[in-house]
């Protein structure tokens, strides 16, 4: 069951993250259009190249139904396979397996994967606080009959923050808390973005007891364990493996995935603290036939420090429990023993909306490349890439090799 | 009690749950198939899709699966709860609640701990949330909405305050203070004092006065206070200066050397203010004693108004 590993990332383009207030507004179609052209000037390939798309549905600007339909006929792309994925952060890591899937079936050779995230620019009728309206809740419905709206928004349930503080407080509770520990994945990855001028915290180093010092938000997470919402966008050009010989960097095969999800609030998962990204790991590693120990870095969606723990646990990359003295024992920068979020993570980067996740795609693609400049491992064959949605609600894993 | 709160609507399903607690019960379903408890309200059982779904009273008996204190308010209408403490809640019949904790302080908090059932109040029309205390507090206490309750008792009592002459300089000199006053008391500004305020100012912006507009197209995602309502509020504070001025003819309010409305107060917010003795200065025709009064929604560290107001005495 699964991939053979005949279809390879062969292409990526990533705008710099930048603060909404400052960074260009572009319609989406045009974002999509711009980043299609950067990601096969990259792989070196064609637009005719192309006849698949996996596009984002939610928050799609210009369009809320027949997005692919209106992307195929804005760049000129005649489609075998189109496809919507709504996972939230997870949205990257669920693309990547459903184009290479589409591209093992022999549907199509090479599919676009694209996430447009710049703020589009403002209607005649339209004012700046239209974003501000729009974030009011965040990815909650208040759609009459939503439970959601119903059972949590009237406490004041709402948000990310405060779901993952419930996580972490009952992880505290049951295996003991070691804010150091938690600040160090901060700090370790803030040492990866000194390394990689596109980070939005490039130049700016970070210690641990800055981290503990900075505000608290909902206990027991300080402002500067939660991700920084920017301005971004990214694309990926995933090809079968003849079109992957013709590119110009190497490939980086994917070779096993795993999804899993069962709820949106973690209050309903059977145990809070045993997240999705353990059977999604676990199917990617088996389908690669891998083990943790055998990847050479890992780039873990890190929306909160606690998200990142939890990973390397029920990734398997340590026992349950173990995370936090993990994290002490290991240098997580790319000059460390277990080079993670090599590109700085979300935390340090910056999260593009939806697109956040494709900044660990495409670190891993990077480094497999051999292109990651300064931070560049010095043997990188085989990735583990997370992806997570809402409160650890959506999960998925990849793993990608290079040949 | 906000105005903007997002407030539940009752489906055909859920009904039953809410109308429960208007009348203090607590009622959740149970599959027929398979015997399987279930929050929230559905048609189906999650467990086996079975439809044949009964509604059920339960104790009310419970546990704290998590929680955590939110430091900065999840929606601009829970500042009048802040800190909020938000929690996962987990009957005795296996399901799970989010919920706040009402009546506990945030040292009494542990997961795990027992918790009861509070039907609290939310609107006049009898709705009802259900939240959850622990076991030794008074549950029915919590229930009243919490504008009802008394404003707490101010810090220093009227009695005890330091008397200074307005002519000694020396003694007013040292009343100047980089430290900030205990808290006066608190006091609600609702949507009817925004209204009348709007009325008598004319000053009836709909981001002051019209809830829906402002929930719909306000980047606040509700009404908020006219700056200059809250300034004047200052009126109905009592600041714990812990000091009277004496020996004066007249006191004039004399304006204001810097007065800013750094954040807003949505309306339903409680504020209360501090103060300190910015500047004393005692001249010819009167003494002049400066007070910066910060005035904040209860819970915020950022002042809604900074205002450095100038009291002229005259001999």
């Amino acid at each position: 069951m699964g991939l053979k590993g005949h279809a390879a990332i062969v292409g990526s383009a990533q705008y710099k993250p930048e603060k909404y207030a400052t960074a260009p507004r572009m319609f989406h179609l045009e974002q999509v259009a711009d980043l299609a052209a950067q990601a096969l000037r990259d792989a070196g390939l064609q637009a005719s190249d192309l006849d698949g798309l996996v596009i984002n549905g939610p928050q799609f600007h210009e369009a809320s139904v027949f997005v692919p339909a209106m992307a195929a006929e804005y760049l000129g792309l005649q489609l075998n396979f189109a496809e919507v994925v709504d996972l939230g952060g997870c949205t990257s890591v669920g693309m990547v397996w459903r184009a290479a899937a589409a591209i093992e079936l022999g549907l199509c050779q090479a599919v676009l994967c694209v996430l447009p995230a710049r703020m589009a620019p403002l209607g005649p009728d339209e004012d700046p606080s239209w974003m501000a309206r729009a974030m009011r809740f965040g990815g909650h419905s208040t759609a009459f009959g939503a439970p959601e709206a119903e059972f949590d928004l009237p406490y004041g349930h709402m948000g990310q923050n405060t779901g993952y503080a419930m996580i972490a407080q009952r992880y505290a509770a049951q295996y003991g808390y070691d804010p150091r520990a938690l600040a160090k994945i901060a700090v370790d990855q803030r040492s990866n973005a000194q390394a990689n001028p596109q980070a939005m915290f490039f130049g700016q180093p970070l210690t641990v007891e800055q981290v503990l010092a900075s505000r608290k938000v909902a206990d027991p997470l300080h402002v500067l364990e939660i991700v920084m919402p920017v301005a971004g966008g990214a694309a990926l050009i995933i090809a079968s493996k003849e079109l992957a010989a013709r590119a110009r960097k190497r490939p980086a095969f994917i070779t096993g995935f795993g999804e899993h999800l069962a709820f949106k609030s973690p209050s309903y998962a059977q145990d809070m603290l045993r997240t999705p990204i353990g059977p999604a790991s676990r199917r990617a590693f088996d389908m690669a036939g891998l083990k943790p120990a055998d990847v050479d870095a890992a780039q873990i969606y890190d929306c909160y420090t606690i998200t990142a723990l939890l990973t390397l646990e029920d990734a398997g990359f340590c026992g349950k429990g173990e995370g936090m003295a993990f994290v002490r024992e290991h240098d997580l920068t790319w000059r460390g023993d277990f080079p993670m979020n090599t590109h700085g993570g979300q935390l340090s980067f910056g999260q593009a909306g939806s697109a956040g996740g494709m900044s660990q795609v495409i670190e891993a693609v990077t480094q497999i490349a051999g292109a990651a400049g300064e931070r560049q491992l010095e043997r990188c064959d085989s990735v583990y890439v997370s992806g997570t949605g809402g409160v650890m609600s959506e999960q998925g894993a990849l793993i990608l090799q290079g040949a | 009690m906000s105005n903007n709160k997002p407030m539940p609507v009752a489906t055909e399903i859920s009904a039953p749950f809410w109308e429960g607690l208007k009348a203090r019960r607590l009622l959740i379903q149970q599959c027929a198939a398979c015997d399987q408890w279930l929050f929230y309200p559905r048609r189906h059982c999650p467990a086996c899709l079975g439809h044949d779904l009964a509604w059920r009273e339960v104790s009310g008996q419970a546990s704290l699966y998590s929680f955590t204190v939110a430091r900065i308010p999840t929606l601009p209408d829970f500042i009048d709860e802040m800190p909020q403490k938000l929690a996962v809640v987990e009957l005795a019949e296996g399901v799970r609640i989010n919920t706040t904790l009402v009546g506990l302080d945030e040292a009494q908090i542990r997961i795990g701990m027992p918790l009861q059932p509070v039907f609290a109040q939310v609107d006049a029309k009898g709705g009802r949330l259900l939240r959850f205390t622990g076991l030794d507090q008074d549950a029915i206490g919590f229930e009243t909405m919490p504008d009802a309750q008394q404003a707490p008792p101010l810090a220093v009592e009227q009695s005890d305050r330091q008397q200074v002459d307005c002519k000694d300089e020396a003694a007013l000199q040292a009343l100047v203070s980089e430290r900030f006053s205990e808290w006066s008391n608190s006091l609600l500004v609702d949507q009817a004092l925004i209204d009348a305020f709007a009325q008598l100012s004319g000053d009836d912006y709909w981001i002051h006065t019209d809830p829906d507009r402002a929930r719909r197209s306000s980047p606040f995602g509700g009404t908020i206070a006219h700056g200059a309502l809250v300034q004047v509020l200052q009126s109905r504070l009592k600041l714990a200066l812990g000091f009277e001025i004496t020996g004066f003819s007249t006191q004039i309010n004399y304006g204001s050397d810097r007065l800013r409305f750094p954040a807003p107060v949505p309306a339903g917010s409680r504020i209360h203010a501090r103060a300190r003795v910015k500047a004393v200065e005692v001249r010819e025709r009167g003494t002049q004693l400066t007070l910066e009064i910060n005035t904040h929604v209860v819970g915020q560290e950022r002042p809604s108004v900074i205002n450095d107001l100038v009291i002229l005495y005259q001999r």
